[in-house]
């Protein structure tokens, strides 16, 4: 697996790491430097699954980027649209009503939790811990189906639409997610004991990959890879949106800024989403779902939208030229600046650690890669099984 | 509803940039949008780090060609906006350089701001702006047999032949 540089520099062995992953379920391609098993230096290679959704949103209209945008990426699409909406509803000046505010908050909780327990699974299957991925999996049933009840999708929810959104709570449905809220709480709390108690768990994590206050800082860390080394940054709390006024956030941080610390964080924001979504469910207020007009075409002019994925902060950044489709949408997610602190982190470690930090700061590919590749003429493409095959050996004679 | 300490954040920033600004806009009740020049950029950044505001929080590029609104209107070169947003709690400072095609560099931020190293090689094989003294230039998120000075953010651009790798014109 290992290679050497050049011959003038035989010290140096490269170890690459991906596309094709040992560690995560997605494609990344990382070169880390390596003194015997010690890491001495990181580089990261993406866009393996770039689709090209900020050129593709350029030759659509403003209801179509919608649908584009939300599929970004399918843990946390609901996010997405949050902060395209409401960057669209502040240039076109429409007002969201309380109830739609409340909707877009409870729907952003839900999934938070589904994306910070698929991601707790990921992490003790990287840990060597696949009973306890197997637990955490089976209780993000709860809120998948919770999700699927409500929008009628596990993933890409399309509760959003351009001036508020389009669904609303029976009253069933509030018993369900009250329910289902006090049974994950209980789970909770027992993976809050595994993860601050069980000593094979925190061999793994404990004291490794630590980035001080300064360094998080610095490297321009986000979320709660962030509030894991102490630094207070949350947009819930730091730039209030959609319910978050009137259902604040209580900003979770941890001083250790070491693996141990960002699950900890991450687990303790449940308990929070948990209070939160309870609390919307049984408060919803009364009014309209949606705005009644939306016009086609969105005044000129340019907005910041900045709102809070389960991995940190969303930035978008949306420019109307004043017609009927965007002229530029710049989406920066929060993975990306992420990275920067792990391949920084990875220095001094053992090659062995790489795996759990790799997942400390749940990084997500579709966060990073947005590119589609088309046929010019418009036509599909379509290769038969012995077509790839046969163009796999030949690409690789 | 804005909070009352964002009205002061985005007053410093006002203050400490106050020298480099070429032209200034509130578009927001959170936002400060400024413009300065390439030459007086770095600078900008600078006094912005040194007085510890906020974190950068994205670069982005716009492409934008001349378009010619009536045919008296004298051409003018295209241009390659660049935006470097800066955030302190809500306040946002945008820091905005246009640079014309025929010079478009502008320096890097990487020994200042290591993380802007991903959002500078995305910006460059993106729009073909040149980060001057940024460490890395290998591709981020293009392909590896994308051909060079093809820049798919650019509105020029329509498409690749995937049989010979060329611009579709």
């Amino acid at each position: 697996m290992a290679t050497v540089v050049s011959a003038s520099d035989q010290s140096r062995f490269i170890v690459p790491i991906g596309p094709q992953h040992p560690a995560l379920k997605e494609p990344g391609h990382f070169e880390f430097t390596v003194d015997g098993e010690i890491i001495t230096g990181a580089s990261a290679r993406l866009g393996y699954v770039h689709r090209g959704i900020e050129k593709g949103a350029e030759s659509m209209n403003w209801t179509q980027c919608l649908y584009l945008l939300e599929r970004i990426c399918g843990i946390c699409s609901h996010i997405h649209s949050i902060a395209y909406c409401q960057g669209l509803e502040k240039l076109a000046d429409i007002e969201i009503s309380p109830k739609a505010r409340a909707m877009r908050t409870l729907v952003a909780e839900l999934e938070r939790i589904h994306s910070h327990m698929l991601w707790w699974g990921v992490a003790a299957h990287e840990g060597g811990f696949d009973t306890l991925f197997m637990y955490t999996w089976r209780d993000r049933e709860i809120v998948m189906d919770l999700l699927e009840t409500i929008s009628g999708n596990r993933v890409n929810y399309s509760v959003n639409v351009i001036g508020g959104v389009r669904l609303d709570l029976s009253p069933e449905q509030v018993t369900k997610i009250v329910s289902g809220m006090k049974k994950l709480e209980e789970r909770t709390k027992h993976y809050l004991e595994i993860v601050t108690n069980d000593s094979s768990f925190l061999a793994r994590t404990r004291g490794i990959g630590v980035m001080t206050r300064e360094e998080a800082q610095r490297l321009g860390a986000v979320g709660p890879t962030a509030r894991a080394s102490n630094v207070c940054r949350d947009v819930r709390v730091d730039a209030p949106y959609a319910g978050y006024h009137e259902y604040p956030v209580k900003i979770v941080t941890d001083t250790a800024g070491d693996l141990k610390a960002r699950f900890v964080v991450r687990i303790k924001e449940l308990f929070e989403s948990y209070r939160i979504i309870t609390n919307v469910a049984q408060n919803m207020p009364e009014g309209e779902l949606k705005a009644r007009r939306v016009p086609r075409k969105i005044p000129a002019g340019n907005v910041i939208s900045r709102v809070e994925a389960p991995r940190g902060e969303l930035f978008y950044y949306i420019e109307s030229g004043g017609g009927e489709g965007p002229e530029r949408i710049k989406v920066r997610t929060p993975t990306l600046p992420n990275w920067g602190s792990v391949l920084t982190m990875a220095a001094g470690l053992r090659l062995a650690d790489v795996p759990m930090l790799l997942v400390g700061i749940d990084p997500c590919f579709s966060c990073n890669d947005r590119l589609i590749r088309l046929n010019p003429d418009g036509k599909q493409q379509t290769l038969t099984w012995q077509q790839l095959r046969d163009r796999g050996i030949e690409y690789y004679r | 509803m804005t909070q009352p300490a964002t009205a002061n954040y985005l007053a410093l920033a006002e203050e400490y940039l106050q020298p480099y600004i070429d032209q200034l806009t509130r578009p927001e009740l959170f936002r400060l949008d400024v413009w300065v020049t390439s030459a007086r950029f770095r600078d900008a950044v600078q006094t912005l780090f040194d007085h510890q505001w906020g974190y950068l929080c994205a670069i982005t590029g716009v492409d934008r060609p001349f378009i010619a609104v009536d045919p008296e209107t004298p051409a003018q070169e295209d241009q390659i906006e660049v935006l470097y947003h800066f955030a302190e709690g809500e306040g946002v400072v945008t820091i905005h350089v246009l640079l014309p095609y025929s010079r478009l560099s502008i320096p890097s931020l990487c020994d200042l701001i290591p993380s802007a190293s991903m959002y500078e090689r995305e910006l460059m094989e993106m729009l073909g702006v040149d980060c001057v003294g940024t460490p890395s230039r290998e591709k981020l998120v293009l392909p590896d047999e994308w051909p060079d000075g093809v820049y798919p953010l650019r509105k020029s651009f329509k498409g690749l032949n995937p049989v010979n790798m060329e611009e579709v014109s």
